[in-house]
């Protein structure tokens, strides 16, 4: 056990390490950098070279890159050098918001998902069942720069009923926070609702068909309560492991609707960064997400291997 | 937002009407801006801003319009815009200078405090300024500061290089701002851009990057009986639709906008219940104005002709329309035809067929020419350049688009990687302090940094700007500035779209926002393209 | 055959072991469970014809990849040339869908659009396949260093913050349809070689290859002889899927200024231009039309990558 969790920590530390190092190379291969961004365009030759200095940005690239390992390994992943905020403070702020939006987001994706699927599983093919595939591959085909404009222009700004933009912390004040991020949240949850319904519905008529289920119909029990008790739970792991998947990938694409509605999260934070060439911001950032994206595969994996007892480890 | 110095308080600016005036009036039929009734203490303002501004410090930080709308919160700058273009003390009391121009004299008030109990006294002045000089952001702007010194705790002396009457109209700008000298210290580690402690109307609360920012009332503030409000606070909503939306569903009582829609959004029916400033009327001296910048030492814009045809081949209404917004004035110049400066400066007008000749005149000798037309990714300068792109190549260039993100863009301008590029700029209570950008005295050559990003190479323009800057005489001061405009619509390295609107839109709680008194009791220029001091606002009941 | 890892077959379905390395459990048992459809109704539907809904998608998908590439026969305006005199004009006879806020043809504009969406969609997951599904075939069957160092490789490439990526090499290399191809193209490798890998594992323990191995076979011949065919279905049906995700994909990077370049048509920038400047209030045509487009282009996708799914599963007969 211990060695099953050493082993993965040093492949945690080999990914993110190499990703630390092909993020540095692709900031610093961008054209501009953040002196002239900070000088704007009061530039003069004699500026860039003492800012330069005064940022470290003339040194070479492989002792920049060190200086920053290093002072990372001591908790320091540094400043913006647009308005000198610690970039852990920048991440702090940030990441709670993406993991609302998370959150909230599968939250709706299984409450819609599961019941449906739930019962469509039992009435394959019948109408109901061809609606509700043609209708969640539908929800597949509108991504959320499509759907977020469009709410907007209708919940927002036509009816008033939530607002266009604004984030308020959840412990700042818990009924605005909701009520802010609903527009966001369900802009990313059709396609989420989409891939668990497929998902759940193919894997509860598979399991449905397994002799352990005809056994207990013979026996008397009620479908209802087969379906609870016998069909949810093996079912629940191709669930779990497309949560997985799924959540991985979101996380990569939260940045279209934090842009577009002006929510500072990470992914806004990071391609803003990139954006001003705020090096060290895009540094950290990306280490961070890659980091969380890590634990969060091999947690899905950690729980399979503990839950689903026909699946063995080595 | 170009820093420098300008106008002194004896020779007078170019405007005539009251400043920022608009199209709509509240429902109990005032003036937008101007409070009715009495003043109403208490209430927390909020404002949906442009964009979020990058730090509060001076000297390393940079303000553009939005920044200054910030810092008119937690500082005050030692001198201001008067209603008739005059530049009078604000937070200084007086300032004067001797015969020549270059030594002047500053007395300032005494009792006034910073946030953090310390006193305001020449020596910070002397402190602040010691440090804007050293910073490579805002040194070159005071390159004509030979020295600060402080003969005694309320006198503060600026000594010149060189005579220059206008040097008061610098401290209206972002060099003009004080700030106490612990934030001075402080600058050298991580809060130094973050705390603000000035001496102005509100004090910092709270600062969440890209969030908010919120700053209470001063209790101690020298301007006795400001400010009204009890708190202010500023939301960055960087789309404009997306902030008219804030705006419209209560989340904001107030938003700035530098898009011409908002003032059609807010204008008629659309408009009912929202008082609407903008600056289509009432700007001082220059306005800033949207452009497309040419370089004139890289081909084929090296070539004069080629400059004219493109001037030619853009048809500057349809531009305008396209821009939206309400109908624009002509811009053929830094001035507008109604400003007291103007006089038309014969810049060329839409003529396809002239533009068509001039470019087969051209082609017979080096080939069609062939432009690469750059912007940012902003949705309203996109459509500009497509829009450009087609009426050029109706006229016989070979054109492509391409968007550079801003800060790649700064370097094309610098390094001179460029033809044409769209840009904005030159919005100057005086134009001395658009200099840097005409000089022949900043000019580089491509790949080594210049001011003049243009390259534009005129002794001719130089003279003018510099007669400028020395008459005290107006009337040729004036002549100076319309030379300077004639020099332009001749070199053409600038082909003007229209004036850059900045404009306020308030719901009707929001009152006195647009009717600044100074200190000494002159009509002060309230909405100077988009910034507004807002001690003397305050949100009536309800 | 990799002897550290252990098949385990349960019923219908088949799990796999958690491999050595991490993250591709999850994504195989999420391979395995869809892949291997029951013998239940959806597969007694899978032997009944493919269906209306099937057909019309089909349809759909035809009629766009049609209409984008017989685009410069029709009688179509040129779709960036702007007509000052009809800004966001409704649709006439005309301009049959209308114009947007520059006056150009929405119709034109939508049918050139296609041309970026389809080719971007296509060509990326054919690269995808080309280059990760090799790998995936391969690795998959023969397990071992190379298995373990590609799956290495393709955790990092997932894990990697692709926007960054994207961002940088735009800006660094350049903006045109085939450098965008690419780079989505090399970004969708490590999902398409996952997916390979996991079919191509999953068969390799089969009887059929084993039969094969034990009579002689070389190991090409089994890859490309026995376990190919099998994976095929597989591919098409995630290939197809990952196409409808990419076109998605563009569409986001148009928000951000990083599709192609103006003033070229994409459905994404179109989209995008909807969305700005306040056009949903005053045109909401320029979004709708390639909104409408997208939206029914990827249901059919969806739909006839799901009913080839079904079709192509039953297995058993194959053997």
């Amino acid at each position: 056990m211990v060695k099953y969790f050493f082993r993965r920590l040093i492949q945690l530390a080999v990914v993110a390490f190499i990703i630390s190092v092909l993020i540095f190379l692709l900031v610093h291969l961008l054209p501009g950098n953040p002196a002239t961004v900070i000088l704007g365009p009061n530039d003069t030759a004699h500026n860039q070279a003492v800012l330069f200095k005064q940022l470290g940005l003339n040194k070479p690239l492989f002792q920049q890159y060190l200086t920053w390992l290093g002072s990372v390994f001591h908790g320091n992943f540094g400043q913006s050098y647009l308005n000198h905020e610690s970039v852990t403070h920048i991440i702090a702020t940030g990441w709670p918001i993406d993991l609302e939006l998370i959150i909230i987001s599968q939250v709706v994706a299984f409450a819609v998902a599961i019941p449906l699927a739930l019962f469509t599983s039992r009435r394959p093919n019948r109408p109901i069942d061809n609606v509700s595939t043609t209708g969640t591959f539908g929800l597949l085909a509108l991504p959320p720069f499509v759907i977020a404009p469009v709410m907007v222009a209708v919940f927002a700004v036509s009816l008033h009923w939530f607002p266009a933009t604004g984030y308020v912390p959840f412990t700042q004040a818990p009924a605005t926070n909701l009520h802010d991020m609903i527009l966001p949240s369900l802009a990313i949850t059709a396609g989420s609702i989409a891939v668990y319904y497929r998902l759940f519905r193919s894997d509860l008529i598979s399991t449905l068909q397994e002799d352990f289920i005809t056994m207990a119909r013979s026996k008397g029990m009620s479908t209802r309560w087969i379906m609870w008790r016998h069909a949810f739970r093996p079912s629940s792991f191709s669930l779990l492991a497309a949560a997985g998947v799924n959540i991985g990938a979101l996380i990569g694409g939260l940045f279209i609707v934090e842009y577009l509605f002006a929510i500072n999260g990470l992914g806004y934070s990071l391609v803003l960064a990139v954006q001003q060439r705020d090096y060290l911001v895009v540094q950290g950032i990306s280490l961070v997400i890659a980091i969380v994206y890590v634990l969060l595969q091999f947690l899905i994996d950690f729980i399979f291997t503990m839950v689903d007892p026909r699946v063995t480890r080595e | 937002m170009a820093l420098g110095a300008g106008s002194s308080s004896l020779l007078a600016g170019c405007s005539s009407s009251p400043s920022g005036s608009s199209s709509t009036t509240t429902a109990g039929g005032a003036q937008p801006g101007v409070g009715t009734g009495s003043p109403v203490r208490g209430g927390a303002l909020t404002i949906g801003t442009i964009a979020e501004i990058d730090g509060f410090y001076p000297p390393s930080n940079h303000w553009d319009t939005n920044g200054f709308l910030y810092a008119n919160t937690v500082f005050d700058p030692l001198m201001a815009v008067a209603a008739d273009g005059t530049t009078q003390p604000y937070l200084c009391k007086s300032m004067t200078s001797n015969s020549t121009f270059d030594v002047w004299t500053m007395t300032l008030r005494p009792n006034i405090k910073f946030h953090d109990g310390s006193h305001l006294t020449s020596t910070v002045v002397q402190a602040n300024f010691t440090a804007l000089k050293a910073s490579a952001l805002t040194g070159p702007a005071l390159k004509q500061l030979a020295s600060v010194t402080a003969p005694d705790s309320m006198t503060v002396v600026y000594t010149l290089t060189g005579p220059n009457p206008t040097f008061p109209s610098g401290l209206t700008t972002q060099v003009g701002y004080v700030v106490a000298e612990s934030m001075i210290q402080a600058s050298a580690n991580t809060t130094g851009t973050l705390v603000p402690v000035g001496t102005g109307p509100f004090v910092y609360d709270t600062w969440q990057q890209n969030d908010f920012f919120t700053a209470t009332r001063n209790p101690n503030y020298w301007q006795n009986g400001f400010p009204y409000l009890d708190s202010i606070t500023f939301k960055p909503i960087p789309d404009t639709s997306a902030r008219e939306s804030t705006l419209r569903s209560g989340g904001v009582d107030m938003i700035e906008s530098a898009l011409p829609t908002t003032i059609t959004n807010f204008s008629g029916s659309g408009g009912t219940g929202y008082q609407l400033v903008d600056s289509r009327t009432g700007v001082i001296g220059e306005p800033t104005f949207a452009f497309i910048m040419l370089n004139t030492i890289v081909p084929p814009t090296d070539d004069l002709s080629i400059r004219q045809a493109l001037a030619k081949g853009m048809n500057q209404k349809e531009v305008q329309t396209i821009i939206g917004g309400p109908p624009a004035q002509p811009a053929n110049g830094i001035f507008l035809p109604s400003s007291p400066y103007y006089k038309d400066p014969d810049y060329p007008t839409f003529d396809p067929a002239g533009a068509t000749a001039l470019v087969n005149a051209y082609k017979a000798k080096h080939g069609t020419p062939t432009l690469n037309l750059l912007t940012i990714p902003d949705p309203v300068e996109i459509k500009v350049v497509q829009a450009v792109q087609q009426m050029w190549e109706q006229v016989g260039f070979s054109v492509t688009v391409s968007e550079v993100e801003q800060a790649e863009i700064i370097d094309d301008f610098v390094f001179g990687k460029f033809q044409a590029v769209t840009s904005y700029q030159f919005g100057a209570v005086n134009p001395d302090l658009n200099y840097v950008w005409w000089s022949t005295t900043t000019i580089s050559p491509l790949g080594s940094i210049g001011l003049n990003f243009t390259r534009l190479d005129d002794p001719e323009l130089e003279t003018a700007m510099l007669e400028g800057r020395h008459t005290t005489d107006q009337a040729v001061r004036v002549a100076a500035y319309q030379k300077v405009n004639d020099r332009l619509a001749k070199d053409l390295p600038y082909l003007w779209l229209e004036q850059y609107l900045f404009s306020e839109v308030a719901t009707p709680r929001v009152q006195n926002f647009n009717n600044l008194v100074l200190p000494n009791g002159m009509k002060g220029y309230s909405f100077d393209e988009g910034i507004f001091f807002p001690h003397q606002t305050w949100l009536a009941a309800g | 055959m990799p002897d550290d890892r252990e098949l385990k077959q349960t019923g219908n379905s088949a799990r796999l072991v958690a491999d050595r390395f991490p993250g591709t459990a999850a994504l195989d048992e999420l391979v395995t469970a869809v892949e291997t459809e029951p013998m239940g109704a959806d597969d007694v539907l899978a032997k009944k014809p493919l269906g209306l809904l099937f057909w019309l998608a089909v349809g759909w998908v035809g009629l766009i990849v049609i209409l984008a590439i017989i685009a410069n026969l029709l009688p179509l305006p040129n779709p960036d040339f702007q007509n000052y005199n009809a800004l966001n004009a409704p649709p006439s006879i005309h301009h049959l869908l209308g114009t947007d806020d520059l006056g150009r043809d929405l119709l034109s504009r939508v049918i050139y659009g296609a041309r970026v969406s389809l080719i971007v969609g296509f060509v990326s997951v054919a690269i995808g396949l080309l280059v990760g599904g090799t790998l995936g075939l391969i690795s998959g069957y023969k397990g071992g260093v190379l298995d373990v160092s590609l799956n290495a490789g393709a955790f990092v490439l997932l894990a990697f913050p692709a926007i960054v990526a994207v961002i940088a090499i735009v800006a660094f290399w350049g903006q045109t349809l085939w450098k965008i191809t690419l780079i989505l193209g090399v970004a969708v490798i490590p999902l398409l070689y996952r997916v390979v890998r996991a079919s191509s594992l999953s068969f390799s323990n089969r009887d059929f290859v084993i039969a094969a191995k034990t009579m002689g076979a070389s190991t090409s011949r089994i890859i490309f002889r026995e376990i190919l065919p099998n994976v095929i279905p597989v591919a098409v049906t995630f290939g197809l899927l990952t196409v409808a995700g990419v076109i998605v994909i563009e569409g986001s990077l148009a928000f951000l200024g990083l599709s192609v370049p103006l003033p070229t048509p994409s459905w994404g920038n179109i989209i995008e231009e909807g969305a700005s400047n306040g056009n949903l209030q005053t045109n909401p045509y320029i979004m709708l039309w390639p909104v409408i487009t997208m939206f029914l282009l990827l249901l059919s996708i969806n739909l006839i990558g799901d009913r080839l799914r079904q079709r192509f599963d039953i297995r058993e007969s194959l053997i």
